[in-house]
Order: C-alpha cells, then sequence, then structure tokens
C-alpha cells in the first residue's frame, strides 16, 4: 500500500470515529437526568410558565429526541452550523472559536517548552546515567510529573504574584482592553509566564522519562557498539545514531498529548482565570446548554483525532517500516 | 490531506512567534521584578514623578468576582451578575434601599388608587439617557408595556408584570399603571422593571431574536455608563455619568474582572490587583480577615439551608415512596429537637451564619416579613428520646426504633455540588443514632436528586437550600400545593389549603400590615408542620482594600449595590 491509499483511510477512519463520536455524544447529554431550561434560567430568577413553555420550544425540546431532535442537529452540523449556545445567546462556533485560539497559544507554548526541557534533561541523564545529574534530574522529573495541577498553579500563582508582582489571573490587564493587538503584546506575555510555567513544569516530566529510557535502550543497540568500535566520539553517536532512533516514542506521545492537553489544560485555565475553552467546558456542563456541549465535545474528539492523525501520517515519514505495511 | 497540511504549516509558524514571544517574556520578566509596584497603594493611574498631582488622576475602582453576566439583555439575563449591573446602569420606577425599603429611583413620588387598580408615578427632574436626550414618561410606560405585551420574549421579566394591564403616560412627568387585579408586592415588582431605550428594544420581530440580542453597548439612565463588556476576557468596564440625576459617583471608572479560582481572587485582593471582592469564599474568610489594608465584611445574608421532609400526600399522583414513619408529627418533632443548630452553624458554617427558624429569613424588608414570635425548638436529646418513647417507638437491639415494624431508618440526601452538606450530614446522623433514627448520608447529583423530588416523592430527608427573593413572595410559593409538579419550585410535597389560600390573599394585599400577618402566619404554619427544618441562615461574605477606599454600605444588598457605591470614596 502506497502513502496516499495510506492517508486516505485513514482519513476516511477518522471522519467516521467522529460520526460516532457525535452520536453518542447527542444521546449522553441527553440520558442526564435534568431539565435544560430550568439549568439555564437557574434559581435566581422565578420565570412564568408562558415563557418556560416558549423556551422548551425555541429549544426544539418539545419534540422527540429521536428521531426529531436527532436529524435536527445532525442536519445542522452537516450544514457548518454547530447552533446557538442556549445560556450565552451566541453562536457555538463564535464561542469555541474565540476560546480555542487562546487555549492553542497557552498549549502550543507549554508543549514547546515541555518538550526542548524534557527531551534536553532525558538525553542529558541517559548520557550521564547514574551521575549526581541523573538522579537530580530523575527526581525532579518524577516530583513534577505526581504533582496535582491543581496545587502547583496555586502554589506559582501565590509565590509569583507576591514576590514578582506578576498578575493574578486573566489574559490582558482589564486597562488595555482597549488597546490595538500588537501594544498589548508585552501584557500578554505577562500574563503568560505563570500558566506557561505550571504547563511545562507538569508536563515536562513525562517528556524527560520517555527520553530518558528511549535513550538508555538506543545506546544499549549493537550499532552503537559497531560506532564506537569506528571510533566515532560520543557526542557524534549521539547525534548522528542515537538521537534519531530515541525519538521515535517521543514522537507518538508529543502527538498523543496535543490532543489530550488541550482537555488537560482545563486545570491550568481554571487556576489562571484564562480565558480558554477550560472555564466553558464546566459552564456548558452545569447548565446543560446542549449546543454549546456538543460543539465543545466534538472539538475535543476533533483535536485528538487529527493529533493522532498527524502521528500517523508522520510516521511514514521518520520510520520507513511504518510506510509498507 | 489538505487540512492535515494546513495544520502542520501554523504549528511551525507557531514556534517562531513562540521565540519571539519568549523574548518579550524575558525582557518583562526582568524589567518587572524590581518594582513590586502593584503590592503598594499608588492607587489607580500609572506612577509617573512628573505627572500632574494625584487628584486629577481617575479613581478606578476594580471589582473581582468568580462570574460575569450572562447578557446584558434584561430579556434573558437570569444570573445575579447581570442584575448586579443594571443596577448599576439602568433605573426602575422604584428601587430597594439597603435598609429594605422601597425607595423612588426614576420615580420622585407614587401612590396606589383607594382599589388598589391603579398606580400613579411622578417622575423626578432632569433624568437623561446616557446619550443625553432627556427621558420622559412615554420612554418609561413603552419599557414595561413591551414586557406585557411579549411575555415570551422577555422571559425574564414577564413574571413581575403578571397581573398589569397597561401602562400610560398622562403627561411627561407621569406614569399611569392599570392592574387587573390589586399586587401586594408591587414595589418589589416594580424594582426589576428596567427603563431601557425604546429604539434598542422595538426592532425585534420573534421572542428569539429579542433574546439573541448582546445589548452589549446598554444604554441607560443609571449613575454608571457601560464602556465595554469583553465576554470572552471576562472583563466589563463602566465609567461614571456626570449627569446623574440623584448625584454623580466619586468613583470614575469601575473595572469588573472575573476570576475562575477562588483561591486566586483572595491572592488578587492581597496583592492588591484588585480592590473589592463582592464573594469571599467561607474558607478563606478568616485568611482575608488577616490581610492588611482590607477590610473584611459580614453581614447577614438572604441564603438558607434546610432539611427537606418528604411531606407529599398519600393521595399524590404518583403515590410517595419513602418510609411511612416521617408523617408523624411527633418523628417530626423528635428530629427537630435532635438537631443542633448552633453546633451546625460553628462546624459547617465556620461560625459565619445564624442558626435558621422561619423560611423567611430575617433581613427580608429589613426584617418586616420575618416572624421574631416563632420560638425554635430547643436542641434536647433526653426530650428527643422522650418524645419518640410516648410515642410507641421501642427501641430493638440494635438500636433503632421501631413501631408497628416500621423501623426509623431514612435516606439522608444532599446536593453534591455543595461543600457544606457532607459534613451536615454527618452530625445530624450522629444526634439521630442517639435518639434511635439511623439514616444514611448519601450524596447525589444535584439534577438527579431533583428529579427524584419533583414531583416523583422519591425521598426521605434532604438537605438543601434556597436564596429567596429580596420580597417573601418566591420563597412563600415555593411551598404551595401548585408548585408540586413537574418544573414547579415544590420540594416537600407540602400541601396544605389553608396556606394556598394565605398565599393568594397575600398576593391580593395592597395594604402592608396586613400582608405581613398573612404572611407571618404561613412561617409559623410551616414552622409547625415541618416539612422544613430549616437549619441555618448564610451571611454574605465581602472584602474591600480600606487603604483605597471608603464609606460602603454594609447591607444584605452588598457593597456593590448602586447606593454603596455611590456612597463611597477614595481615601485620599
Amino acid at each position: 500500500m502506497n502513502r496516499r491509499d495510506y492517508i486516505f483511510r485513514k482519513i476516511v477512519f477518522a471522519i467516521l470515529t467522529l460520526a460516532i463520536v457525535f452520536t453518542i455524544n447527542f444521546f449522553l447529554f441527553r440520558v442526564l437526568p435534568g431539565d435544560p431550561v430550568r439549568a439555564v434560567i437557574g434559581r435566581n430568577v422565578p420565570i412564568s410558565k408562558e415563557a418556560r413553555q416558549a423556551l422548551y420550544e425555541q429549544f426544539g425540546l418539545n419534540k422527540l429526541v429521536f428521531p426529531d431532535q436527532y436529524f435536527d442537529t445532525l442536519g445542522q452540523y452537516l450544514q457548518g452550523n454547530l447552533g446557538v449556545s442556549w445560556s450565552l445567546r451566541r453562536p457555538v462556533t463564535q464561542v469555541l472559536v474565540a476560546k480555542l485560539g487562546n487555549t492553542l497559544l497557552l498549549v502550543t507554548l507549554g508543549q514547546f517548552f515541555a518538550i526542548i526541557l524534557g527531551v534536553t534533561l532525558g538525553l542529558l541523564s541517559g548520557w550521564k546515567r547514574k551521575t549526581k545529574i541523573d538522579i537530580s534530574a530523575l527526581t525532579f522529573s518524577l516530583i513534577m510529573w505526581a504533582v496535582p495541577t491543581f496545587w502547583l498553579g496555586i502554589m506559582l500563582l501565590a509565590l509569583g504574584s507576591a514576590l514578582l508582582g506578576l498578575p493574578t489571573g486573566g489574559m490582558i490587564d482589564p486597562k488595555n482592553v482597549n488597546k490595538p493587538f500588537f501594544e498589548n503584546l508585552p501584557d500578554v506575555a505577562r500574563h503568560l509566564i505563570l500558566p506557561t510555567l505550571t504547563f511545562t513544569l507538569v508536563y515536562m516530566g513525562e517528556y524527560m522519562l520517555i527520553m530518558r529510557s528511549s535513550i538508555l535502550e538506543v545506546l544499549s543497540e549493537d550499532y552503537i557498539l559497531t560506532a564506537k568500535a569506528k571510533g566515532l566520539s560520543h557526542w557524534q553517536i549521539m547525534r548522528k545514531h542515537a538521537l534519531k532512533n530515541a525519538m521515535l516514542p517521543i514522537v507518538t506521545l508529543i502527538a498523543l498529548n496535543l490532543g489530550f492537553t488541550v482537555s488537560g489544560v482545563i486545570y491550568i485555565e481554571t487556576v489562571f482565570s484564562y480565558d480558554g475553552l477550560g472555564k466553558l467546558f464546566q459552564e456548558a456542563l452545569t447548565k446543560q446548554d446542549f449546543p454549546l456541549l456538543q460543539g465543545a465535545f466534538m472539538l475535543l474528539a476533533l483535536a485528538v483525532i487529527v493529533a493522532n492523525m498527524l502521528a500517523d501520517i508522520l510516521y511514514t515519514y521518520l520510520d520507513p517500516r511504518v510506510k509498507q505495511v | 490531506m489538505f487540512y492535515t497540511r494546513q495544520a502542520v504549516r501554523p504549528s511551525f509558524a507557531f514556534l517562531a512567534c513562540c521565540v519571539v514571544l519568549a523574548l518579550i517574556l524575558a525582557a518583562c520578566g526582568g524589567g518587572a521584578a524590581p518594582t513590586p509596584a502593584s503590592a503598594q497603594p499608588t492607587g489607580a493611574g500609572q506612577p509617573n514623578p512628573t505627572e500632574l498631582p494625584a487628584k486629577t488622576e481617575p479613581v478606578i475602582l476594580r471589582i473581582g468576582w468568580l462570574g460575569k453576566p450572562d447578557t446584558l439583555n434584561p430579556a434573558y439575563a437570569f444570573l445575579t451578575e447581570s442584575y448586579l449591573i443594571f443596577d448599576l446602569i439602568l433605573n426602575p420606577l422604584v428601587t430597594e434601599d439597603p435598609t429594605g425599603k422601597y425607595v423612588g429611583a426614576l420615580a420622585k413620588e407614587w401612590k396606589a388608587a383607594e382599589d388598589g387598580l391603579t398606580w400613579t408615578f411622578t417622575l423626578k427632574d432632569n433624568i437623561k439617557w446616557h446619550a443625553g436626550t432627556p427621558v420622559t414618561a412615554d420612554d418609561v410606560a413603552w419599557a414595561i408595556n413591551a414586557v406585557i405585551k411579549d411575555p415570551e420574549g422577555w422571559a425574564a421579566l414577564s413574571n413581575y408584570v403578571a397581573g398589569f394591564k397597561e401602562v400610560t403616560a398622562p403627561d411627561d412627568k407621569t406614569v399611569q399603571i392599570a392592574l387587573e387585579n390589586p399586587i401586594g408586592n408591587m414595589e418589589y415588582r416594580l424594582s426589576f422593571l428596567y427603563t431601557l431605550p425604546r429604539k434598542d428594544f422595538e426592532q425585534f420581530k420573534t421572542p428569539e431574536d429579542l433574546q439573541n440580542f448582546a445589548n452589549d453597548q446598554a444604554i441607560g439612565t443609571g449613575p454608571f455608563k457601560l464602556t465595554q463588556f469583553d465576554k470572552d476576557k471576562g472583563i466589563l468596564i463602566l465609567e461614571a455619568n456626570p449627569d446623574y440625576f440623584d448625584g454623580a459617583s466619586k468613583i470614575d471608572q469601575i473595572i469588573f474582572q472575573t476570576f475562575d479560582n477562588a483561591d486566586a481572587l483572595v491572592q488578587a485582593l492581597k496583592v492588591g490587583d484588585i480592590d473589592l471582592v463582592t464573594e469571599v469564599p467561607q474558607s478563606a474568610f478568616s485568611t482575608v480577615k488577616g490581610f492588611a489594608n482590607v477590610k473584611a465584611v459580614q453581614t447577614p445574608g438572604r441564603y438558607f439551608s434546610e432539611m427537606i421532609i418528604n411531606s407529599v400526600p398519600e393521595d399524590h399522583d404518583p403515590p410517595p415512596t419513602r418510609n411511612s414513619a416521617l408523617t408523624d408529627p411527633q418523628v417530626r418533632l423528635a428530629m427537630a429537637h435532635a438537631i443542633n443548630k448552633n453546633d451546625l452553624v460553628d462546624v459547617v458554617l465556620q461560625g459565619l451564619g445564624k442558626p435558621g427558624v422561619t423560611i423567611v429569613p430575617p433581613i427580608l424588608g429589613g426584617g418586616f416579613w420575618y416572624n421574631s414570635d416563632i420560638k425554635d425548638v430547643e436542641f434536647d436529646l433526653t426530650k428527643a428520646n422522650q418524645i419518640l418513647e410516648d410515642a410507641g417507638y421501642k427501641k430493638g437491639s440494635d438500636g433503632v426504633r421501631a413501631k408497628d415494624n416500621v423501623k426509623l431508618e431514612f435516606r439522608l440526601q444532599f446536593p453534591s455540588d455543595n461543600p457544606l452538606y457532607p459534613r451536615a450530614a454527618d452530625l445530624i446522623s450522629a444526634w439521630f443514632k442517639e435518639v434511635g433514627i439511623k439514616t444514611t448520608p448519601q450524596s447525589t447529583d444535584p439534577d438527579a436528586l431533583t428529579a427524584a423530588i419533583t414531583p416523583v416523592g422519591d425521598y426521605d430527608l434532604v438537605l438543601w437550600g434556597w436564596g429567596p427573593d429580596p420580597d417573601p413572595d418566591f420563597i412563600l410559593s415555593v411551598m404551595t400545593t401548585e408548585q408540586f409538579v413537574e418544573g414547579g419550585w415544590g420540594d416537600s410535597g407540602y400541601s396544605n389549603p389553608e396556606y394556598d389560600q394565605l398565599y393568594r390573599d397575600q398576593q391580593l394585599a395592597i395594604d402592608k400590615t396586613e400582608r405581613q400577618k398573612m404572611i407571618k402566619k404561613m412561617q409559623e404554619m410551616v414552622f409547625n408542620d415541618r416539612p422544613y427544618i430549616v437549619t441555618w441562615y448564610e451571611d454574605i461574605l465581602q472584602a474591600y482594600r480600606s487603604d483605597r477606599f471608603k464609606g460602603f454600605i454594609e447591607s444584605p444588598l452588598g457593597i456593590e449595590s448602586q447606593k454603596s457605591i455611590l456612597q463611597a470614596e477614595p481615601v485620599p
């Protein structure tokens, strides 16, 4: 099978998966006990019976869940219309796009530093196995991997705001909200320091550990011995022979993480009041805002699926064995 | 294929951006570190020594809160946060003041006709829209009529105009409201009917269109103008209205900033990133009290918690599923004797509240509606044991009492989203055990719990709470028979024709003392029949930077209410 067929097959599978996710999600939310209209209006404003009834009809809740509501929603989705959020009264696509950009910024920055730091530390550890460097790097990574994200975030927030005067939350200082994008860059960067640091520390440990064990495995291979026998320097062995082979598991991990960190970042966003998808998910769930919930979960599913697909495709380039399945 | 390409490329661009950002980051980190400016009480402006004297700098009040308005369109606003903003930028005819009385907002004076069917309001002078044009009686009438004519569109407000016939404006300064029947809580209802600009709201053809209108550039008549509402970033900025008819505020600008995390909010107050917190979490209140330059404010509030006792009548459709001993008044009395409310307040609320008695909290209407004659059942385990013994419930070998093979064994459920109830349930279970009642505490998803309660009636005892309206009408309605239906607010199944009649009568009573008498009687009925055992009233916990501001009014309305902010001023 050539590469084009391989990729085509992957895409067909991805679309199928999305369709299944859509269906499961659709029914999952509707199986939840409770009354969405009541959840949206909450307990603060007693509304009249007529208004309540009108809302049921507006939301289409007076129709049968299956087939009416299901095919209505499916039809909307096929036209690329995710509907209007019941609680926010804005198009779901608009809400998601506004938040997704911010989440991606944080995730990309965090992943970038986590990968650089994790891979470097892992390499160093593997290379200098059983030295003080190795042991302290290993301990540090294990602790960071095990520490609860939420707790680490709060600690960094308390320290950062008290000692360094870093902002306690948000994406920009409210006073700058009207300024043009480029003037706000320094302010946005200041607000990103603590969340990015938290993210980096939390995810770095995993990369470090994988990289370390991977490099150790590669270093025990026969061809490394051959290289040594040829008289190559330590550095040359690392660069030309070990690193490329040791990177394979890391690529898998990065791809998987790209998908999952979009949901994993929820904690960090909540701690730093960062305007991303995190808080949105929580609100949509407590308000039983079906259109928003559906849209958000589709986006998550999409992130995981696309990241996996990318990894698969990337593999065909990195590992010649995958090309000829 | 196409998509994957697209996704790959920007991520490289992103990496480039990251590097740039990282550089900026480093630059800023270095620059910001040596001057912990935000920790110093420098006031609001940019600290610049060569600038004009501090007086001319705008006074900015930064408020941190854990929510944000759902919308600024009153037709579809359900969150408390929205009403807080409406309070600052809009005006109704009358409004509640910090003592719980109703005073004129747009109205200078008003009176009801003898039969209670016509109310006449005279407007104050010099009322202007934020845009500068004068507000006429016609404008006021239009806004209320809009709600009367389209109750489905104005979903959040239509309940307040039930029984309204028509609003007219005989002249520029007079508004007349004609009613179908007398309304006992007319002023309360009017306090939510804001005067809104006709040109913004009359263009919508369907209820859905009206409700989808964001009103992000809201124009009103209030002491503050909306300058910015960035929903996504959770930032809302108001600016003082210098022409406000009741006198302009000494605060030039208010910035509301949303925090998603209570610990971060408290930290922001501590380091001075914000000046006022509308809601301090109970667990953090004692810490906040210890902050330098911060005043912690504790005021009695409207929220109360209760233990619901299944009171669904046997002939209800569907019939209730419960332990039948719960219908025995003696069992209820014994349970009331076996709950130590003082302990609940001390342990569960950490002292930040008061023991509860009736379903009308003592602060409603400044205490006008609360029945202070009701003496609470005292905590006395011996007495509780005696009552059960006399009623024929004998202790078995397992220590659980029973009569006619009915054991006193109850489910004790509570909603899983409240951190207070697990503690309370444990304490109550321990006391009940001592009088021979066995309860199994059980945390339940709130939606599942609602589904099991109303109108199914499948529960024994439930811990839950309410945040009643400023007027007692709503919380009293919860106990009426007609609310125990699908989608209704009833959760005890209490059904008492005499109570239901009193509820309808108090709605029509325009004489306040007469209404008060009925409402006190209703509290007594609920207290004696015990569909609820009210456990505690919660205090409102707030805080502000006392090194920057003073003069807030501490009341159940909160220090962020319009009257309080109009009183507040910067510390020189």
